[in-house]
């Protein structure tokens, strides 16, 4: 049954590029239609239904459904963006709907929903990195670094905490760059410590002169 | 040695100053012998003054040898400096890592109780930052104003035959009017390049009839010009410009960013495009420029203000490669901009955190000194608060986002990190510079607080007011204002008056910066300040409530300085009112230029708007009571907790303090207050008159009986002194002393002496 709908489909794709070479639009238009209506994830229909649509509107529609199927396409793309030039000259309206690191979804001024396509990587979003085996490690550093701050003895007990958090950690497969972030929190780690060896010592004077 | 080392290297950093001030800007070469004369004058000059006051020949000669092998190496390192410079950097430096070290000898070995100790420690680090970053600035300018090198000052770019890419101009809008728009765009359409498209790109503008318009002008200018409005679009304007990427020309090779309200000069593009033939040319920028300056001492102040980051800061980037790009006026690579994955719509300030990003991928960036457009500023002091509030909340936001790539270890941690040292450097400063505005409010806090305890007769023992602590911040505070105002009219070429004013006008934002740093550190999306809204018609009233945490902040400063010294008339109460004074000042200049701006607001009559998530300054200001509560609460505790019961044994590290006769009259002095004379009071033992012998390195001997009162004279180790009064608190003793040798009274601290005869007898002095 599929593989029949599949010939199918390819049949009509065939006929459809073929008329469209003819120069006979409506039949490669009727082709493509029909293609679309039985296989409607196939991008190259949808693809070859825009070069035959009859309307503007018809055109992006389904130039944008082809490029939403394959982002990978650079005739859709480049055609895609043509297309929403020549709209853009006569409605320069476009609303947000969605967006995925591939493409934008936008509404015209007329209404249409059309997938405009993004032309650059996708960065990590602010402060939203993955969590990363050294989180934990950070995060006791930067408690040592408060106890070394109020007064030292809170650094003495932490920083070794630190320490032994970033040996218990080194003992896990790691990402080359975890591991020497691992080493500097270690080194800084055991710098606070030995600061605040005497800073604690001049703090615990003060709490217990005798 | 250590504070006269100090007081030695501060005279010394205080005549290379003012030297450089004289001659700083003048000389214009660099030569090692002339270096090394000017350095040995400089420490002379200081020896000289030193010899003939507080100075000891042995101590000076070893000091001066160490300065003159610092001065040496900075002489080395810094080849395309001139002398004045090199000699001033060497003992800025020397005398900051100096006073750190004295300020942490005080901190730590001060007899204190545990919590002023922790308190102390706190101030410490808080001092020090400020010093380092005081430090950045004195860089900074002596960078540009001393530099007689140049390695990549290019003023006019050569052009590059055949060389004319197609460039995408992006003119991002919202809610701008438009006769401003207008303006902007014909001056685009009198480019003289031959290959550019201009895309206005409005965003989020609510009413239709407001950009509309927008459509109508981009006709009239022909096919190069397109114009876009993009309706409820995330990520406000690199959102928006983000999206106009899709919407270049394939054929653009380059993106410009200009601001809606610029009018730029025809050869824009013909002098900055051939840049971009070298391959690992990412962006150029240039200066911002404002036609609206003129007419009053707001918008001639905010002018000079913006002018001094585009004539001092940006050509200090400049040299190492460390530019920012500043959001207009500035060109773009297309296909680095995709590289990086565009502009990150979660900052507030895309512009600068791109550059970062860009510079991280090892590419090259360019700064042309040389303005090509102007713009308008903000209207009012309103919107000048609210866009340094903007601008100082984006860059802690880079800060927060980007700390680990400025690490010095951050190469090791991701090799494809290309950043120098001095990129990482120049982006690390910038960011940590924003909170010296947080550290200033927190010293005028603890200075009000120091007034108000005094005023109520309990003091804070938190760090002793010794001299030393006293007088070095004062120089160093006065010669920063030196040099901050020698760089303002060096640079922008202004008057002695209007750099005082441009001064102000960048203190009376500390404020909007303080409140911008914690809400950075504690938000996680992108806020804009919103100011108090006014109940009344009178605009004079509303400039003063839109700034009235700064009046009332000013006022307190202000009264405290006042009270303090009315209540307890001394020179020490006197120099905390004139540092009362100062801070006041700071924070009263942010309703002064309110008040001044409205002239401009009138001549402008446009309103203030931002897109964004509002943040309301009563809101954004409850961190910063917050602080002041528990710093209240912490010094009230202190005053109830015990100070030691006798004298510990740290404390014979306490460095020396020497009283300002000391300072100017020197060995006299020392001598007359630290040899006994064999004629003052009987030989101990032979009477019971109770005496007191000085166990510490050095004792103050004072007009009150407390440690921030009026000091009279300064004991040293093993000098003995007739008691002939105490206090009324036998926990915290302090004794009533006659002056050996010169007559008079005075307390001495009774942790600092041990006692003979008995003191029990002794009659309560009031």
């Amino acid at each position: 049954m599929q593989n029949q709908l599949q010939a199918q489909v390819s049949q009509l794709l065939e006929e459809a590029e073929h008329s469209s070479q003819q120069g006979k639009r409506e039949m490669a238009y009727q082709a493509s239609l029909k293609a679309t209506s039985l296989a409607p994830a196939e991008p190259q229909a949808w693809y070859l239904r825009a070069r035959s649509a009859p309307s503007q509107e018809e055109q992006l529609m389904c130039l944008s459904r082809a490029y939403s199927l394959d982002t990978t396409r650079s005739e859709s793309r480049s055609e895609l963006r043509t297309a929403v030039q020549n709209l853009l000259k006569q409605e320069p309206f476009l609303a947000y709907v969605f967006e995925t690191p591939e493409l934008y979804q936008v509404r015209s001024g007329r209404d249409l929903l059309i997938n405009i396509p993004k032309s650059r990587a996708f960065e990590t979003p602010y402060l939203e990195r993955d969590p990363g085996p050294t989180r934990i490690a950070y995060r006791w550093l930067n408690l040592s670094l408060l106890g070394l701050l109020l007064g030292g003895v809170g650094a003495v007990v932490l920083a070794p905490i630190t320490i032994f958090q970033v040996l218990r950690l080194q003992t896990m497969p790691l990402y080359r760059s975890d591991r020497i972030r691992l080493w500097v929190i270690l080194m800084i780690a055991v710098f606070i410590w030995l600061i605040a060896i005497p800073i604690s010592w001049l703090l615990l004077i003060r709490v217990f002169p005798s | 040695m250590l504070v006269r080392f100090l007081y030695l290297s501060a005279l010394w950093f205080a005549i290379g100053l003012l030297s450089t001030l004289i001659a700083g800007s003048r000389l214009r070469r660099s030569d090692s012998v002339l270096s090394m004369l000017w350095l040995a004058g400089v420490i002379l000059a200081g020896n000289f003054i030193a010899i003939f006051t507080f100075g000891r020949i042995l101590e000076i000669f070893l000091s001066s040898m160490i300065a003159f092998v610092f001065g040496l190496y900075w002489i080395v390192r810094l080849r395309d400096w001139n002398a004045p410079g090199q000699v001033t950097w060497s003992m800025t430096v020397m005398t900051t890592v100096l006073f750190i070290i004295y300020a942490f000898m005080l901190t730590a070995f001060t007899p204190l109780n545990a919590l002023s100790f922790i308190f102390a420690l706190v101030f410490f680090s808080i001092e020090s930052i400020t010093l380092v970053l005081a430090l950045v600035h004195m860089h900074e300018s002596l960078d540009v104003v001393c530099r007689v090198r140049w390695h990549r000052l290019i003023t006019r770019l050569e052009p590059v035959p055949d060389y004319q890419p197609m460039v995408s101009l992006q003119v991002p809008a919202y809610n701008e009017p438009i006769e401003v728009v207008r303006k902007t765009l014909h001056s685009l359409a009198q480019l003289n390049y031959p290959n550019y498209e201009v895309l206005i790109v409005d965003n989020n503008t609510p009413a239709e009839e407001t950009w509309r318009p927008l459509e109508e002008i981009c006709r009239e200018l022909g096919p190069r010009f397109h114009c876009l409005h993009l309706d409820h679009w995330p990520g406000y304007k690199s959102g928006a410009l983000n999206f106009a990427v899709t919407q270049t020309d394939p054929q653009a090779e380059i993106i410009g960013i200009i601001d809606a309200d610029y009018e730029v000069d025809p050869d824009f593009l013909r002098e900055l495009v051939p840049a971009f033939a070298n391959p690992q040319m990412a962006f150029v920028q240039t200066p911002q420029d404002y036609r609206d300056h003129q007419g009053d001492i707001f918008s001639e102040s905010t002018y000079r203000g913006y002018k001094y980051f585009f004539e001092v800061s940006m050509p200090s980037r400049n040299e190492r490669n460390a530019i920012i790009f500043a959001g207009t006026m500035g060109l773009i690579r297309k296909s680095v901009l995709e590289e990086i994955g565009g502009w990150d719509e979660w900052c507030i300030t895309e512009d600068a955190e791109a550059s970062l990003r860009i510079l991280k991928k090892g590419y090259e960036s360019l700064y042309i000194n040389r303005a090509f457009g102007t713009g308008l500023m903000p209207f009012n002091f309103e919107g000048l608060k609210k866009q340094r509030f903007r601008w100082c909340f984006g860059g802690i936001q880079i800060l927060k986002k980007h700390w680990e790539s400025l690490m010095p270890w951050a190469h090791l941690v991701d090799p494809d990190n290309r950043l120098t040292l001095a990129q990482r450097y120049y982006y690390l400063f910038g960011g940590l510079g924003w909170f010296s505005d947080v550290f200033n409010l927190l010293f005028a806090c603890f200075l009000v607080l120091g007034a108000l305890f005094n005023m109520l007769s309990s003091p804070v023992q938190v760090r002793p007011l010794t001299t030393t602590v006293l007088i070095i911040p004062a120089v160093f505070l006065l010669l920063h204002i030196m040099r901050f105002l020698w760089v303002l009219r060096n640079r922008l070429r202004i008057s002695l008056g209007m750099a005082v004013a441009t001064m102000y006008n960048f203190f009376s934002l500390g404020w909007a910066v303080t409140l911008a740093c914690i809400q950075g550190l504690v938000q996680k999306e992108g806020v804009f300040l919103r100011t108090p809204k006014s109940k009344t018609a009178s605009r004079a009233w509303h400039a003063i409530q839109v700034t009235e945490w700064e009046t009332a902040i000013g006022v307190i400063c202000l009264l405290a300085g006042l009270f303090s010294f009315v209540t307890d008339q001394n020179w020490r109460t006197f120099s905390l009112m004139l540092l009362l004074f100062w801070q006041g000042s700071l924070y009263i200049a942010a309703p002064v230029f309110s008040l001044l701006s409205l002239k401009r607001e009138t001549a402008m009559g446009a309103t203030v708007t931002e897109q964004g998530k509002p943040m309301l300054e009563e809101l954004a200001a409850r961190w910063v009571i917050v602080i002041s509560m528990l710093m209240i609460a912490v010094f009230s505790l202190i005053t109830f907790l015990p100070s030691p019961a006798n004298l510990p044994g740290y404390s014979r590290f306490l460095p020396i303090d020497l009283s300002p006769q000391q300072i100017l009259k020197g060995s006299q002095i020392t001598s007359a207050v630290t040899t006994p004379g064999p004629t003052v009071g009987p030989t101990p033992g032979t009477t019971t008159t109770p005496k007191a012998n000085v166990t510490v390195e050095s004792a103050n001997c004072r007009a009150k009986p407390r440690g921030n009162a009026e000091k009279i004279i300064i004991l040293y180790r093993g000098q003995e002194v007739e008691i002939v009064g105490r206090n009324d608190d036998p926990r915290n003793p302090w004794w009533y002393i006659t002056v050996p040798d010169v007559g008079g009274n005075c307390w001495l601290w009774g942790l600092t002496s041990t006692t003979t005869g008995n003191v029990d007898t002794l009659p309560v002095v009031k």
